[in-house]
């Protein structure tokens, strides 16, 4: 569904991707792991369109849509959900809003929308907070917040930029229970980029393991503590002596 | 070595500015652009109207009081000594119209609205807001700019005239008060000298510094990098930006139409 041929991408003089080639076949559950800055959230927003490619090519669906504008991406984007790190939940709008603006933009009439915004809430465990401001929210029910506007409008292809970020144990294994029923039901493509492990790999069945914007592994999840790449097997075990620079 | 290194100082400081400046235009360009056709979110161009204008009124009304008022005060000893009471309202009047009630206006609203709406977009900016837009195929330029340019412009013209009207008003009372001049001499003295010509001169000034207020504040907010330093360093850029467009305009209108 969506393909990424030798992309690199380079932002004020810094190369921040070099020769990412990487497929995600339509209903698959793919994870983005890598050290931090290594360019896992720069991959998720050049496959969403927010970042343009300097090299190589992006192709959704079989059409190359490298080099597109805007207002010509925009049908691409509407079938694309996406959780940002930073929330991105809108500060001028409560969470009702924020979950339903997706749809609102697009035109759905306000009785139609109340009842899918609750179906939503109801469904990440945020009922009874539609008029609350983003800022009386938890970091995790922000989380929730940002997960339930990416899906409201059942894209096709879901990006999570670190769903779990700064939530304790028992949150992120709520959060990954919600995305394995959400795409279960669903059956959206995903691509969730983690630095937490052991959760990523209860929800995606591939990853690929981001370093100094390139892709320097990619394999199932299922096998990643085994994975021959040293890199990896230093990172998901968290020693401290292997190749890996702080 | 040091003429060169100032010299490197001067070009990278040159550079800098002709980018920010080239922004600046570009975003002109976007503004104008997602104009034709107007297709507006008109609920937010309401509620910036609102937040914009209606909270600035009541310390735009009290500074512009005052500062017609000054004008008076600082023309007394001369209409003292002259006894030209008859032109103490023509001398307040056409400082205030012309000068003193845009140029106060407009920096007043460029630090509370402009650095506002910068401090708000640059927040926007860095919490991936404005991103959120865009991966929802909205155009962030005119969902949230256009509307925030255009109360800018309205708000900043109409509190111009506003504060115009209440300028001419606290200059009668103190002249009344300081000078002892009756209202119907200040009323005379204003009806009789000044001209339409120099009310709406002020306005035209009042809409390009509303522009460039618009436009600099925007601009800095969403090319804010660098997280909470960063939005504050763009509060103070486009608070300076704003100060120097407006006197640099001011110059510029007042010299062309002289």
């Amino acid at each position: 569904m969506i393909e990424l041929r030798d992309v690199g991408v380079e932002l004020g003089g810094a190369t921040l991707l070099r020769g990412v080639s990487l497929a995600v076949p339509a209903g698959a559950r793919l994870g983005v792991i890598g050290p931090a800055a290594a360019g896992k959230s720069v991959l998720v927003k050049v496959m969403a369109g927010l970042i343009p490619p300097t090299t190589g090519r992006l192709i959704i669906d079989g059409t190359d849509v490298t080099g597109w504008s805007e207002e010509k991406l925009a049908p691409v984007r509407a079938r694309i959900g996406m959780l940002f790190q930073n929330y991105a939940l809108y500060d001028f709008l409560d969470v009702a809003g924020n979950v339903g603006f997706p749809l609102a933009q697009r035109g759905l009439a306000a009785d139609a929308l109340g009842p899918r915004v609750l179906e939503r809430l109801r469904a990440v465990g945020l009922a009874g907070s539609e008029f609350k401001q983003p800022s009386q929210l938890s970091g995790g029910m922000k989380k929730r917040a940002g997960i339930a506007r990416a899906t409201i409008a059942a894209p096709e292809l879901v990006l999570y930029d670190e769903p779990t970020a700064g939530l304790d144990p028992v949150t992120t294994s709520k959060v990954y229970d919600l995305l394995r029923a959400d795409h279960d039901a669903s059956g959206a493509t995903a691509v969730a980029v983690s630095s937490d492990v052991a959760g990523l790999v209860t929800f995606v069945t591939d990853v690929v393991f981001v370093y100094r914007g390139q892709l320097a592994y990619q394999g199932p999840a299922a096998t990643l503590a085994d994975a021959p790449d040293p890199l990896v097997r230093q990172f998901v075990s968290g020693a401290l002596d292997g190749p890996l620079e702080a | 070595m040091i003429g060169e290194r100032t010299l490197t100082l001067l070009g990278a400081r040159a550079i800098a500015v002709t980018r920010e400046v080239g922004g600046i235009a570009l975003m002109t360009g976007q503004v104008l652009r997602a104009l034709l056709p107007p297709r507006l979110d008109g609920r937010e161009l309401v509620r910036n109207l609102h937040r914009m204008g209606n909270r600035s009124l009541p310390i735009v009304a009290l500074t512009a009081f005052f500062a017609g008022g000054l004008m008076v005060v600082q023309s007394a000893p001369f209409v003292k000594r002259l006894g030209a009471t008859s032109l103490a309202g023509w001398a307040a009047g056409y400082a205030v119209l012309r000068e003193i009630g845009p140029i106060l206006i407009g920096l007043m609203f460029s630090g509370r609205v402009g650095a506002n709406n910068t401090a708000e977009l640059g927040t926007m900016t860095v919490t991936e807001q404005l991103d959120g837009l865009r991966a929802l195929a909205i155009d962030p330029i005119r969902y949230l700019i256009v509307p925030r340019v255009l109360a800018m412009l309205i708000m900043l013209t109409a509190l111009t005239i506003i504060g115009d009207l209440v300028a001419l008003v606290g200059a009668a009372v103190v002249a009344y008060l300081v000078l002892d001049i009756d209202w119907r001499t200040m009323y005379f003295s204003f009806a009789d000298n000044l001209t339409p010509h120099d009310f709406f001169h002020g306005v035209y000034k009042s809409v390009a510094f509303g522009a460039a207020i618009a436009l600099t504040s925007c601009y800095f907010g969403v090319t804010v990098k660098g997280g909470a330093v960063g939005v504050g360093r763009a509060v103070n850029a486009a608070v300076v930006a704003a100060a120097v467009s407006i006197m640099l305009l001011d110059f510029f209108i007042t010299y062309a139409t002289a």
